[in-house]
């Protein structure tokens, strides 16, 4: 279990304002880390700096030995990292099939795919992702008719289609049902070992309910990293959350 | 499992897609059985050739999600490419062998400018009508796409870009042409065989071409570098988090639609023997948008159909007394109504109308059961 992902000394700023302020945090394969933190932490902007949304003023991203800040985005992709947004982010127009179909990006060139039987291949994939997902009945049906949980596991469904080292979730519960919260849940568990997984979540029961080490964040830093019993313990972390109604209710 | 190939309603397969191309196709072969008026084949094989330019827009703009305001530079130059070649054909009856063209000998031309040197090939222009406006599709579009130039920053670079081309055609009277544009040119003649802008020939080589757009075109948004290209169009950034060049896949639909639009270029030269700088103008350029919104963009069928009709409408009005000065007004509206009602051109209209009546017909028969239910919510 050797470190996968590290990032060191990452510090950003938009306009003034220090979104991260020399974050150090390194995860290791197969590890399920949830991140969490008060509001303008810098949780998302972590994972946007991981996927190369935003590039980092200084520091270094490091993923199994390939440096990541200097790559764009689809590059950052096809080494082998996925991310979820906030706001679910589908291709409304196209149906899920399709939808599950361009996350199998096993050849991402143009020339390698004007071809037809490229789609026909992958079709017995999709199948059974829509089946781990649910969504079976809803195949040939455009993303746009999907209710709000729907596209949440569409796209994390796209995710494991696309099928990467490394996925990056941010707030997969958000505007969830309990039971639709239930049911990623299961979903995660699922993905758990296959995938190395990176979670911001709000929700402390879904984050002791899959996480196994939790990294706080406070101020663009990491202020502490531990088990949720040993995190919610942390002085440190208590006086972050002061006024906030503490750590569960954040 | 087997809810999803019983699907009544859904997005139809292959067959469904397939179906209005080939019919179309077909009425357009069967045309001159009953249009038996030289001129007036060669008006319809006209209107058919705008069809093609439409369709190419709607390739970029329906699929791509990439409005070209500039579609007819592609047109344009595939225009000029074949009137190049056409011309240098006259020389020999009109300056002699060894002579110039003729606007050159009154402009005081020495000697053929080297641009026009490879066009005494007729191979050369057919190929580089296709070619030329896909390599200046591709460079443009690398300015434009490798920057992440969106939306209608790319309109107004595709505009300017067409203005720009169409002055210095205007300006560089002595090689070009100039506002007269290029005149009096030989028939294209292959293999022995002529075409004649009244003759069947003719509108069977148009026919053919609209055939071969349709299908290419199709066949392009049926390969998953097409479905790219359409995720693109829905949700640009995030498909390169899924590993995919966006900027690459943008100028490869972009040159491949200028490509379809030269091919058309070419064929409007040999339909109206001549090449113009309106060719390339603006009125020409914008028309193209509003026959293929009205059509719907996001078909190849809708957008060819839209730019008949309209078109055709266009030139009906533009000829009749009543609208000699107001059709332009007429086709405004139009565009409004459009726009404002059908934002999926008639063809998003004919597709819920059968979708209407197929699910009228289910619950007639009291199997709807689903149907309805999953419909409804997409209505």
């Amino acid at each position: 279990m050797t470190t996968h992902l590290d990032l060191r000394d990452i510090s950003v700023s938009f306009n003034g304002f220090k979104a991260l302020n020399g974050l150090n945090l390194s995860v290791r394969k197969g590890e399920l880390r949830c991140l969490i933190g008060p509001n303008g932490a810098g949780k998302t902007t972590a994972l946007d700096i991981i996927c190369g949304k935003v590039k980092p003023s200084t520091g270094a991203v490091t993923f199994d030995g390939t440096a990541l800040q200097d790559l764009e985005e689809h590059e950052i992709a096809r080494a082998g990292v996925g991310r979820k947004f906030q706001v679910p982010s589908v291709f409304r127009d196209l149906t899920v099939a399709e939808n599950l179909e361009v996350a199998r990006a096993r050849r991402p060139g143009v020339w390698a795919n004007l071809r037809w039987d490229v789609r026909r291949a992958g079709r017995a994939d999709i199948e059974r992702l829509a089946e781990l997902i649910g969504l079976t009945e809803h195949l040939e049906r455009p993303a746009a008719y999907l209710s709000h949980g729907q596209t949440q596991w569409l796209e994390i469904g796209m995710l494991v289609a696309q099928d990467v080292e490394l996925i990056l979730m941010d707030e997969p519960t958000a505007g969830m049902t309990a039971q639709e919260t239930r049911k990623t849940a299961e979903l995660f568990e699922r993905l758990r070992g296959k995938h190395t997984l990176i979670v911001v979540e709000h929700d402390m029961g879904f984050v002791k309910a899959i996480g196994d080490i939790i990294s706080v964040m406070h101020m663009g830093q990491l202020l502490a990293e531990g088990t949720a019993a040993e995190v919610e313990a942390h002085p440190e972390v208590r006086r972050a959350y002061l006024g906030s109604g503490g750590i569960t209710n954040a | 499992m087997t809810s999803k190939t019983s699907f009544p309603t859904g997005l139809p397969r292959l067959g469904a897609q397939i179906a209005p191309i080939l019919i179309v196709c077909a009425i357009v072969f069967a045309l001159p059985l009953v249009l038996n008026n030289d001129f007036l084949l060669n008006k319809v094989a006209r209107y058919l050739v705008l069809g093609i330019l439409t369709v190419s827009l709607a390739l970029s703009w329906g699929f791509g999600g990439i409005l070209n305001l500039g579609q007819a530079m592609s047109f344009g130059i595939g225009s000029y490419a074949m009137a190049m070649a056409l011309k240098l054909k006259t020389i020999p009856v009109h300056t002699g062998s060894g002579g110039l063209p003729d606007f050159m000998v009154w402009n005081n031309v020495a000697r053929l400018p080297w641009f026009w040197q490879p066009f005494k090939s007729l191979s050369f222009a057919l190929a580089a009508g296709i070619i030329v406006p896909a390599l200046v599709a591709a460079a443009l579009g690398w300015f434009i796409f490798r920057s992440r130039v969106t939306g209608v920053y790319v309109s107004i670079i595709t505009l300017a870009t067409m203005v720009v081309l169409n002055l210095v055609i205007i300006d560089q009277q002595s090689f070009t042409g100039g506002f007269n544009g290029i005149t009096d040119l030989a028939q294209l003649e292959i293999f022995g065989f002529a075409f004649d802008a009244y003759g069947r020939a003719t509108f069977y080589l148009v026919a053919s071409c609209v055939a071969l757009s349709l299908l290419v075109a199709f066949a392009f948004t049926r390969t998953k570098a097409g479905l790219v290209v359409q995720a693109i169009r829905d949700h640009e950034g995030r498909v390169r988090y899924f590993g995919y060049d966006v900027a690459a896949y943008q100028i490869f639909v972009f040159a491949l639609s200028a490509a379809i639009a030269g091919l058309a270029g070419m064929l409007y030269t040999i339909v109206m023997e001549f090449a113009s700088p309106t060719f390339l103008g603006v009125q020409l350029s914008l028309s193209v948008v509003v026959w293929c919104a009205v059509g719907g963009r996001q078909s190849l069928v809708g957008a060819f159909l839209g730019a008949v009709l309209v078109a055709g409408m266009q030139g009906a009005l533009s000829e009749s007394a009543a609208f000699l000065e107001t059709w332009t007004l007429v086709m405004g509206a139009l565009f409004v109504l459009v726009v404002l009602f059908l934002p999926k051109g008639l063809a998003g209209l004919t597709k819920s109308a059968w979708r209407w009546i197929v699910r009228r017909r289910l619950a007639s028969q009291g199997i709807a059961r689903g149907v309805g239910q999953t419909r409804e919510g997409s209505a």
